[in-house]
């Protein structure tokens, strides 16, 4: 992404910001509340256009028509919220809204034993999870296992080249925290590049490879995690010359 | 620019490091038997008053004429209780069933008594008259974003006017023997006709339900409208199919109520709606949507039947009924509301949940309007002039 822009009627929320991705590698987006970073991952995954600046994706140009284009295209996106069915299984979700089908005399009909199949094996050798059960509600997982289904959703695509994480462990606790940043680390591994926005440094520097920071809609700096630490990171954030506020 | 060049040869299969994720193994006890609640509230309910009538007048309810007559009486609301159990599923309702059932029919009776349709050509076209009747509220719903409950209450009237103005108070009767038929025919071997096309409704329901696109995004939509969206489910188109299937079954109760009472009118089909409502309720599907059975909802068309023969054999005034029926409904959703709670064995039990605060305030609001009202009784007994014979 380069030089991009947005603007929502008066109010200016990105400014000239530019974004690299290289597949294999987890890239975390930080800054503080209002620094444009769900905006930025918004016109990625096609739900915005751009005011202004380019995508390109391969060397080649890269225009997004919506969200459903740039699932096309391999990008995709857990969000905060999950978007589960609740009171559907994991198959169900994982499988919503691209069914596995199978005809029987002339009508088409759910595959369901094929899709609850499928699911336990992206979940268990993709991810490596297992879930405690697959033939209960969505609800009734632990927040890390609801995760894992939300990710296998994205991940089943075989041809899904970037997955966007919006705040994947900040209804977690430490524990389901490490269990989703291990499976993040899994999803890069297998050659996908992730972008996870984070407001938890700690999760950052324990899952990403480079860090992008935003600050008011601009880009603040782009640091290789092995090469920094958190004060400089937060220093970052915060605009270490001291603006006015 | 973002470069994402693809690194050849990477599939995608890599085992992660670390223990699996595996708590307590498989679904507990709770869980295994969550889905069959749905069957369970109906099934103890249905139990139980067979047990009553057992004890009270074992004789004339337990004939296999009696049972008979309920299965007959349940058939015609069958169809209606399998597609609301998909509106319900969606977050939806629709009040407006009645209407339709009754204008569809006094469509087909005219269709039939004054242009001589053939009753093969009358029946489907009452069916497809709901359905588009079906398709409007649908329209209604997701394109002008009326909500459900205001939309179909309002339709229902003006589905009701639409046949008052065909048929104003004629009662139009004397219908071709096979429409007839569907109402209360017999096949030859002691199966009615209106009972093979209930359970062959619900069978077709229950295999829509689990097995098709239309059952999943139904309960996808009722059980998170924002999810339905981004994986691209086609919310409004599935919210409109649902309303359509809808509003044929309310035409195909039309045609069943035509045939078994040979005569339809204007009036007809009054309360569809709230015992169609209350049967899929009874059945265990959540109104918060999401959640359904079209097992439970035929329990509960059963079981409201039943519950009605039971009221009827026990020679009890007809208007009990509705008492009837309205405790029932209460009475199952607060129990199914109940099971659904995770916490059950706290707070020790009614007489210490009478004894808070917040608990005397209202023990006080409601003595304060007994109160009222008794003492309004009491000064109309005190003051009470002539009176006048009630006929």
């Amino acid at each position: 992404m380069r030089g991009i822009g947005k603007r929502f009627g008066g109010v200016t929320a990105l400014d000239d910001v530019d974004l690299d991705l290289y597949p294999g590698e987890v890239l975390a987006i930080v800054g503080d509340n209002g620094a444009g970073k769900s905006t930025l991952i918004k016109i990625l995954t096609g739900v915005h256009r751009p005011t202004s600046g380019t995508l390109t994706m391969a060397g080649e140009p890269l225009v997004l028509t919506g969200h459903s284009d740039a699932i096309t295209r391999g990008i995709d996106a857990v969000y905060q919220s999950l978007a589960l069915a609740d009171h559907l299984t994991p198959a169900a979700n994982l499988f919503l809204g691209s069914e596995l089908t199978v005809r029987v005399l002339g009508v088409t009909l759910l595959d369901n034993r094929r899709m609850r199949a499928e699911a336990e094996r992206v979940l268990n050798e993709r991810l490596g999870v297992r879930l405690r059960s697959m033939d209960v509600p969505t609800s009734s997982l632990s927040g890390g296992q609801r995760q894992a289904v939300a990710i296998a959703r994205a991940v089943y695509r075989s041809d899904l080249k970037v997955l966007v994480m919006d705040e994947p462990t900040a209804a977690l606790g430490p524990q389901e925290t490490a269990r989703t940043l291990k499976l993040i680390e899994t999803v890069r591994d297998q050659g996908i590049a992730v972008v996870v926005i984070s407001h938890s440094l700690d999760d950052v520097f324990a899952v990403s490879d480079r860090i992008q920071v935003m600050r008011r809609g601009r880009g603040a700096g782009v640091v290789d995690t092995a090469d920094s630490d958190v004060t400089s990171v937060l220093g970052l954030i915060v605009g270490a010359s001291a603006e006015a506020a | 620019m973002s470069d994402i060049t693809d690194m050849a040869g990477r599939t995608g299969v890599a085992a992660a490091s670390g223990e699996p994720d595996a708590l307590a193994a498989g679904a507990t006890t709770r869980e295994r038997l969550d889905r069959y609640v749905a069957l369970i509230g109906p099934m103890a309910m249905i139990a139980a008053l067979l047990l009553i009538m057992l004890i009270l007048e074992p004789t004339r309810y337990f004939r296999l004429s009696n049972f008979d007559i309920i299965l007959k009486d349940a058939a015609l609301y069958m169809p209606m209780a399998m597609a609301m159990t998909l509106v319900i599923c969606t977050r939806g309702i629709d009040l407006s069933i009645g209407s339709v059932a009754a204008l569809t029919a006094i469509v087909m009776a005219y269709m039939v008594k004054s242009f001589g349709f053939p009753w093969w050509v009358a029946v489907p076209l009452a069916i497809s008259l709901g359905a588009l009747c079906g398709l409007v509220n649908g329209l209604i719903i997701t394109r002008l974003k009326v909500p459900d409950l205001i939309g179909t209450l309002a339709m229902d009237l003006a589905y009701r006017g639409f046949a008052l103005v065909l048929a104003k108070g004629v009662v139009l009767s004397r219908f071709p023997e096979e429409i007839v038929a569907i109402g209360r025919g017999e096949i030859p071997g002691f199966v009615a006709i209106p009972v093979v096309i209930g359970l062959s409704t619900v069978l077709v329901g229950y295999v829509i339900y689990t097995r098709t696109r239309l059952g999943r995004y139904a309960l996808a939509i009722g059980s998170n409208p924002e999810a339905a969206e981004l994986t691209g489910i086609p919310v409004d188109r599935y919210k409109v199919y649902v309303y359509v299937l809808m509003g044929a079954m309310a035409g195909l109760a039309g045609v069943m109520l035509a045939g078994k009472l040979n005569a339809v009118q204007a009036t007809s089909a009054p309360f569809f709606n709230l015992h169609v409502i209350a049967a899929v309720v009874v059945g265990g599907t959540s109104l918060f949507g999401g959640r359904g059975s079209i097992v439970g909802s035929l329990a509960g068309v059963l079981l409201l039947s039943m519950m009605i023969n039971a009221l009827v054999t026990l020679r009890i005034e007809f208007f009990w009924q509705s008492v009837a029926s309205g405790a029932v409904i209460i009475a199952s959703v607060a129990f199914y509301t109940w099971l659904q709670k995770a916490d059950r064995d706290g707070s020790g039990g009614l007489a210490s949940r009478l004894a808070t605060p917040e608990a005397r305030r209202m023990l006080r609001f409601i003595a304060l309007l007994f109160a009222i009202t008794g003492a309004l009784f009491l000064l109309g007994w005190l003051f009470a002039g002539e009176t006048t014979a009630v006929r």
